[in-house]
């Protein structure tokens, strides 16, 4: 598309064109300057850091990467386990969910959804207090449980909506002639469904994984030991016990946007179609 | 239930055969969904709301008190602080919505779709390098003695403009807000973008036939047709700024003193720091009133500009 709409009008560099560009260069390197300086701080030792801030000059000190690396790599996998953890229960039961409210008949139905859709308007916050002292009557404390349960819990009503939006909208034909095959139910999701949803679940995968590769408070709250914390709290623990330390702090920092980075860069182009996709839906 | 499968003689009508087999699966397939949420978001708001009204530390019997909390919150000034500062952040950012709905408009504009597609993957890194990576970048800019901000001062050899930054009570508040810097939030422009884009190309064409100038076009046609996305991103960024302080947190832990406290982390301190859950449990409720009512009444009030428009 972008091919024939070039050809059809060719991008003339009037000055207008030319400061829209300007602009949003800009703003992009406003954005990406705290990453820029991270990689720069990454290979300074704390003499450097200090005495040669602004400047880029050898030697480099690559070791910055070794240290940190053996600091929060234990985290990363903790953070990983949680995040893959969360996102398989809580794409799997929004699937399902999903599924049976856009195309399934069945008894109080409207009512069930309405279970989650007015969830999804509620804010949050007061769930905090109440859900540290749950996850402490049900002995799940210090363990990742708490973050994998109460993501399923908490972030599917949104989800469940656009499945069961997204759902409906599929012809009603396609189900029925599987039915008339004498196809399960069960069979009918696993072969059908499932391949009709791919995109969206690809889309709600992405979110619920970075969503529990970002949260901070809430394990933090819950997981007390220390070789069992996710990235996000390892990280804010080592910056305060290392201050100073910035060479091989921005080095951890770097391990640390690493792997959603490269996760990004993979499945860039769905990624980006996502997002636009998910706009024309509001 | 495999066995079924297999389709019996119909001995019964089909119709029903098929109600009954839907309603079983139907029940089975949102039981999940449905258990999950019950019991890990219902149960503990509803929890809470009962909670508010005990005084309990976490350890011995929780005691009725009635509406004690509440009144102790009123008459709480570290309370009133707090909500002084989340105020300030909340206009804030509301404010600081428009250089995000301005840089996606300007992308939107830009013809070359090549250099627009890398602009939008380059919108895209800030997204998905973790939160607390960012806020701790900026934590080490504002740090006094080995931070950005001081040794760029340095460098310009105006040492007596240094500051303490994050340490300073007055600074501390626009430092927080200074974190958006250059206050685009890159998701918000690709929705408002994504927006755009799904509108019609001969709305564009008749607005070109018309004449119309640049920002008569801004004014008139690209701002009326992302109204939808600014309601939710409105309503997300009015929650975030009255329910949100994972930046507090982590940045100042509410310091120096109560100068960047918000109502959120007083919360966080009064349940897990002074062993108040009870106290905590009735903070909780008065913010989630509060940013309900204020989020209704900002979607009514847009609603009304938009019907009067």
């Amino acid at each position: 598309m972008s091919i024939n709409f070039s050809k059809i009008v060719r991008p003339s560099y009037t000055i207008a064109e030319f400061a829209k560009h300007v602009v949003i260069v800009l703003v992009c390197v406003a954005l990406l300057f705290p990453l820029f300086l991270m990689i720069v701080m990454s290979v300074k030792d704390k003499e450097q850091v200090v005495f040669s801030f602004f400047t880029i000059q050898p030697p480099f000190h690559f070791e910055n990467y070794l240290v940190a690396f053996s600091y929060i790599s234990p985290f990363i996998m903790n953070s990983v386990w949680m995040a893959i953890g969360s996102t398989v229960l809580t794409v799997g039961v929004t699937a399902l969910a999903g599924y049976a409210f856009g195309k399934l008949e069945f008894p109080f139905k409207n009512v069930l959804f309405w279970i989650l859709f007015a969830k999804m308007m509620l804010p949050g916050i007061m769930n905090l207090i109440p859900s540290f002292t749950l996850a402490w009557k049900l002995g799940i404390l210090d363990t990742s449980l708490p973050v994998i349960l109460f993501c399923a819990g908490t972030s599917q009503p949104f989800w469940v909506f656009v499945m069961r939006t997204f759902v409906a909208q599929q012809p009603q034909e396609l189900f029925e002639s599987m039915r008339i095959d004498g196809a399960n139910e069960l069979q009918i999701f696993r072969y059908l469904a499932i391949p009709l949803l791919r995109p969206m679940l690809a889309l709600m995968s992405i979110n619920v994984f970075v969503s529990v590769w970002n949260d901070y408070i809430w394990p933090l709250v819950t997981i007390q030991s220390f070789d069992k914390r996710p990235l996000t709290v390892g990280l804010a623990y080592l910056t305060s016990a290392h201050p100073g330390d910035y060479g091989m702090l921005t080095a951890g920092y770097v391990i640390a946007a690493l792997p959603l980075l490269v996760l990004f860069f993979i499945s860039m182009k769905q990624f980006i179609e996502g997002l636009t996709a998910g706009a024309i839906k509001l | 239930m495999a066995h079924q499968s297999v389709p019996p003689i119909r001995q019964t009508p089909r119709t029903k055969n098929k109600w009954q087999r839907q309603m079983w699966v139907g029940w089975l397939f949102v039981a999940p969904a449905i258990g999950l949420n019950l019991l890990f978001d219902w149960y503990p708001m509803m929890d809470g709301i009962y909670r508010s009204f005990y005084r309990w530390d976490g350890y011995s019997t929780a005691v009725y008190v009635g509406f004690e909390n509440f009144r102790k919150i009123f008459n709480d000034t570290i309370f009133w602080t707090a909500v002084t500062n989340m105020l300030f952040f909340l206009v804030m950012s509301i404010i600081l919505m428009i250089p995000t709905i301005i840089t996606s408009v300007i992308l939107f504009r830009i013809r070359h779709m090549r250099a627009q597609y890398i602009y939008r993957v380059l919108f895209c890194i800030p997204m998905v390098v973790p939160w607390m990576v960012i806020i701790l970048m900026w934590q080490f800019m504002y740090n006094p003695q080995y931070g950005l901000f001081n040794r760029f001062i340095e460098l310009i050899g105006m040492p007596d403009m240094q500051q303490t930054w994050l340490g300073d009570s007055e600074l501390v508040k626009w430092c927080v807000i200074f974190m958006g810097f250059p206050f685009v939030t890159t998701n918000a422009a690709l929705i408002y973008l994504g927006g755009l884009k799904s509108v019609s190309e001969s709305v564009w064409e008749a607005g070109a036939l018309d004449g119309v100038g640049p920002l008569q076009k801004f004014f008139y046609l690209e701002l009326p047709l992302i109204t939808g996305q600014f309601s939710l991103n409105l309503i997300g960024t009015i929650t975030a700024a009255i329910t949100g302080y994972t930046t507090q947190l982590v940045l100042t832990k509410g310091g120096p003193g109560f100068a960047s406290m918000v109502p959120g982390l007083y919360m966080y301190f009064s349940a897990f720091k002074s062993q108040k859950y009870g106290y905590a449990s009735a903070l909780g409720m008065v913010m989630f009133v509060l940013s309900l009512v204020i989020t209704l009444l900002s979607l009514k009030f847009f609603q009304k500009e938009e019907s009067e428009s």
